[in-house]
């Protein structure tokens, strides 16, 4: 039950700001418990659930990291943790970095009738990143134990549970900057799950460049976010961000954000928050939802800081978001659009601030026949392809435009982003083969994987990561969902290709299945059933296709090739397009 | 006091208005599978519920929840706990 008496923490306090200028993430949470800032818990009402100061923070982590060492677990062990949006995720998390210990923030789950899929879901993660402890919210234990039968744990339970009786008086060992400090499973396969390791010096590195220069934080920033703490741009952009700055924040869970997405806006109005992101769906959904009239009983003038970020970004979306509410004060120039990924701890571009969205306009001809990003100077639009500038990389990086025999390629030429600097993973836990793929460690650069320009030093986005489906800000790999197709007595392995393509409100996911039936009745059957499947294991409507035998396309290796058959595809939907306009 | 055939009634009013009218809806039919219900109408149904009925549904219920019969039983049970507790 509420207090009646609490109140949410101060902006503003008298301890000086320190941008980030620390050399472990525990000596920054070291230095924020001095002032009297900290992190504010709200419920789906907008009413204030709990209050927790840095200060108070630092004192319970210092308990746990005692309390953890009591379990006997060995300096870098692995403790997974079912990250949902409380403070005792804080107290485990920083307690395992007191400890040594390496945090591993996971995925709550997240839709009806999902308990077996979960199960295993935490099961391979437990497995990839050899966990030796477990937390978890208390109504997630039962889970969380289903999951570890076959694991040998130290300890699976809820905070709450480590807390009871005396901690054990333990002298802690002190924290250094090349430690890792945690594991980063944002962004991967779940079937194949690969966890970022990131170091203490990577964090801070990534954390200064973001704060300082991507963002320009001062003294009077309040930061607002529903983002879920097991993802990079919730845990490094929104929790470890404003304690390594001395800002207070104000969290919504994922879950209330997803059902009532406005009381994001109406958290930034009640608590004049000036710095807060979502991917574009956020904005989205929020322009969906709002009512005639509604626009004006928000106050969002005190927004500095919209970011965007996660996936692609699309113009139309927060300019239709800009002018709905602009009777709220929201100001179209505090729209920043960033590019990051986990691999880079999590920011790596953030665009100049409060220019608002800019805008290449791109000759799609030349794009598409030349790789290269000419601006286009024509009447229809239809030609032309458009990008948002991400703005240049944060200080003390480098990024490189490559094609795909390594060399360095020129302005406004399309290529690989290669990047290098501070804030890069030490590679992928456990996973040698995969770190190596992507990451040249001798000469210090990773391969993003995606691809894009650069114009007059500042990074535009064209594609993100090869065959990687993000649908609305969630990363979905396309082997997860043939895997899925694949395990049904009716398809073979190598019988499904999965990619997604633009439609109109969200983008579609097609799934082509190679399939031998020829009985109608029996197909459309086969149809329907996956499309159930699909939905059931990622929550989504998509789009299945019998294709006849040996018609998928194949790579030179024999693999399925995503892009050919994607690009097939589109083909054929444009060539029915113009049959109708024609015909 | 509502009671568990008055919620699934509501249930019922909410998924006819917002599924197509393929599958008559029945109280054992199977929400994702065989309804298509997709993540963001499973959180617009949520949120009718928790508004129409004063509570706040946790996350861990849901997932052994597959059919309308189900949810209703776990809103109903929700609201028990609800009522017991000083608010």
């Amino acid at each position: 039950m509420a207090e009646l008496y609490m109140s949410a923490t101060l902006t503003q306090h008298f301890l000086p700001q320190r941008l980030a200028d620390f050399p472990t993430i525990t000596d920054a949470l070291d230095y924020a418990a001095l002032g009297e800032t900290g992190v504010n818990f709200y419920d789906g009402r907008c009413r204030l659930t709990a209050v927790v100061q840095y200060a108070a923070l630092r004192r319970k982590a210092l308990d746990m990291a005692k309390r953890l060492c009591g379990l006997g677990l060995k300096k870098g062990s692995r403790v997974a943790l079912v990250a949902d949006t409380n403070s005792a995720f804080m107290e485990v998390f920083y307690g395992c970095l007191y400890a040594g210990l390496l945090p591993v923030p996971l995925p709550v789950p997240s839709s009806l009738g999902t308990h077996d899929s979960y199960v295993k879901k935490l099961s391979n993660f437990f497995k990839s990143c050899d966990a030796h402890a477990v937390f978890a919210p208390a109504e997630l234990v039962p889970f969380a134990k289903e999951a570890a039968k076959c694991f040998d744990m130290g300890f699976i339970g809820s905070a709450k549970e480590l807390q009871a009786g005396p901690a054990p008086d333990i002298l802690l060992a002190s924290v250094q900057p090349d430690d890792v400090a945690y594991l980063q499973y944002t962004s991967g396969s779940t079937r194949f799950p690969r966890g970022v390791t990131i170091t203490h010096r990577a964090a801070m590195a990534n954390l200064q460049g973001m704060l300082r220069d991507g963002l320009g934080i001062g003294p009077t920033d309040r930061c607002v976010s529903w983002l879920p703490f097991y993802h990079d741009m919730g845990l490094v952009g929104f929790v470890l961000a404003p304690m390594a700055s001395q800002m207070s924040v104000d969290y919504l869970r994922t879950q209330d954000f997803a059902m009532r997405p406005r009381q994001w806006l109406n958290l930034i109005s009640q608590n004049k928050g000036t710095v807060s992101f979502a991917p574009p769906f956020g904005y989205d959904i929020c322009s969906r939802r709002l009512r005639e009239g509604e626009a004006a009983r928000f106050d969002l003038s005190s927004w500095r800081v919209a970011g965007i970020g996660a996936e692609p970004i699309r113009d139309e979306i927060l300019e239709r978001f800009a002018r709905q509410f602009s009777v709220s004060g929201f100001d179209q120039k505090s729209f920043v659009p960033c590019y990051g990924l986990a691999e880079s701890t999590l920011g790596v571009c953030f665009s100049r601030r409060d220019i608002g969205i800019q805008v290449d306009r791109i000759n799609r001809w030349e794009l598409e026949r030349t790789s290269q990003a000419l601006p286009f100077d024509g009447i229809d639009s239809n030609a032309a392809a458009v990008f948002v500038n991400c703005g240049s990389v944060l200080p003390g990086h480098e990024l490189e435009i490559r094609n795909d025999s390594g060399r360095v390629l020129p302005e406004r030429q399309i290529g690989r982003i290669m990047l290098k600097g501070p804030s890069l993973m030490s590679g992928y836990f456990q996973d040698e083969d995969s770190t190596q793929a992507v990451l040249d460690k001798a000469e210090g650069w990773l391969d993003t994987g995606d691809l894009g320009y650069l114009n007059n030093g500042e990074l535009f986005i064209t594609g993100r990561r090869k065959d990687l489906l993000i649908v609305r800000g969630r990363n979905i790999w396309p082997q997860d969902i043939e895997y899925l197709a694949e395990s049904q007595p009716e398809i073979r392995p190598g019988d499904v290709i999965a990619f997604l393509v633009p439609n109109d409100t969200d983008p579609e996911v097609v799934v082509q299945v190679q399939c031998r039936i020829t009985d109608q009745e029996q197909r459309e059957r086969l149809v329907q059933s996956l499309t159930r499947l699909i939905n059931g294991e990622f929550g989504l409507t998509s789009r299945v296709e019998l294709v006849p035998p040996h018609s998928l396309p194949r790579t030179s290796s024999g693999k399925p090739s995503r892009a050919e058959a994607r690009k097939r595809f589109l083909q054929t939907q444009s060539g029915c397009e113009l049959t109708l306009a024609v015909g | 006091m509502v009671s568990q055939e008055m919620i699934l009634e509501r249930l019922f009013v909410y998924l006819n208005t917002t599924v197509p009218a393929s599958a008559p809806v029945r109280p054992d039919i199977e929400l994702v599978q065989e309804l298509g219900l997709d993540s963001i109408k499973v959180m617009d149904l949520l949120m009718e519920l928790e508004d129409e009925f004063d509570i706040s549904i946790p996350l861990n219920i849901l997932t052994d929840v597959r059919t309308p019969a189900q949810l209703a039983q776990a809103v109903f049970s929700l609201m028990e706990h609800a009522n017991g507790a000083v608010r």
